[in-house]
């Protein structure tokens, strides 16, 4: 049987590194101009909900403001995402997303979807929702 | 993927939960979310550079000669606008800074035992008490380890009654399912009804 995590890929086997992918090999928080802070101060939750706004200035292109990785994380949430699904789809350290993300939501071309407050248990409805979800797997 | 291309406003709302996955080094987290999951992101923090060689306690686990130094994520589509999110906590010390981000807001967890090392899930066990967040202690039956009656284990945990305590494969869906079900309908049986249907009307932004 094997043991309990080697179905994960390695990520460091027989002494060497063997990462999923490469990954960038510039630093992280290169990509954000050194900030490690979102511009508005607002620290997105990991199920933070994004989705770009219809108009908001998607194809700016000026490498002042609109970076590669802005606008792969604009390509990410022409759906609505979860600041972990962008992460995880741009390769990206989750406190560098919410810094792109900051950039992006401040100038208009994404924006928050308010879920219910995070302080509060859900309801017996969404709890019964998960459960027939998960029954049905 | 096929989307057809939407208006974003006109699509439902998705909301979106999250379930934590806690437990020792070792005890299965990235197993029990990779047996589950719909899909196999990782995601990674940034101050995680260190290595953790000769860091990390590997007594007793001989199989095991890698931490996870990135965030096990998994993800459950309930429906086209409710997802359930599975977050692997990181267990060695120096990531608890990760754990009340994490913790905030999320629906519950299920702390991963493994029986060899049952000592090393208390401060799982003790920040979710403390906490106050609903949780489960799912012993993972890893093939070589002791079998011990759920009664012990309990004991051994000083583990309250009302916490339920199950065996599970974290290497089995189905088993992963029925711990994740356990937990939700746990939840749910600690949910007055009355205060359900106040928290609903509520949307207080963040």
């Amino acid at each position: 049987m094997p043991p309990p995590d080697s179905s994960s890929p390695g990520w460091r086997s027989a002494g060497r590194w063997v990462r999923r992918d490469s990954g960038p090999v510039v630093r992280p928080y290169a990509v954000t101009g050194g900030r490690t802070e979102p511009a508005d101060g607002e620290v997105l939750d990991v199920i933070a909900v994004v989705v770009a706004m219809p108009g908001g200035d998607a194809e700016d292109d000026d490498p002042q403001r609109r970076t590669p990785e802005h606008r792969r994380i604009l390509a990410l949430c022409q759906r609505q995402a979860t600041v972990a699904d962008i992460a995880a789809g741009t390769g990206l350290p989750l406190g560098v997303v919410r810094v792109l993300l900051s950039d992006l939501i401040l100038s208009g071309a994404a924006t928050v979807i308010r879920q219910r407050s995070a302080g509060l248990r859900p309801g017996n409805d969404v709890l019964q929702e998960i459960l027939n979800g998960l029954r049905a797997l | 993927m096929a989307f057809a291309p939407s208006d974003p406003a006109s699509d439902a709302v998705l909301t979106a939960h999250k379930i934590l996955i806690a437990g020792g080094f070792g005890a299965g987290k990235t197993t029990l979310v990779s047996a589950i999951s719909e899909v196999r992101p990782l995601l990674t923090e940034e101050p995680l550079s260190t290595a953790s060689v000769g860091r990390d306690n590997l007594v007793g686990l001989p199989n095991k000669t890698t931490t996870t130094v990135a965030l096990d994520f998994g993800r459950i589509t309930i429906s086209e606008s409710l997802v359930l999110y599975l977050f692997g906590v990181p267990g060695q010390e120096r990531f608890w800074f990760m754990w009340d981000e994490l913790a905030y807001g999320a629906l519950g967890a299920v702390v991963l035992a493994d029986v060899r090392r049952l000592d090393d899930c208390f401060p799982s066990v003790n920040y979710f008490e403390t906490r106050e967040l609903p949780f489960i202690v799912a012993v993972n039956c890893f093939d070589d380890a002791p079998r011990y009656d759920l009664a012990e284990i309990r004991l051994a945990l000083d583990l309250d009654e009302d916490v339920p305590l199950v065996l599970c494969d974290a290497r089995q869906q189905a088993s992963v399912k029925n711990a994740l079900i356990r937990l939700v309908e746990s939840i749910a049986a600690g949910n007055p009804a009355t205060l359900s249907a106040q928290g609903r009307r509520l949307t207080i932004g963040r």
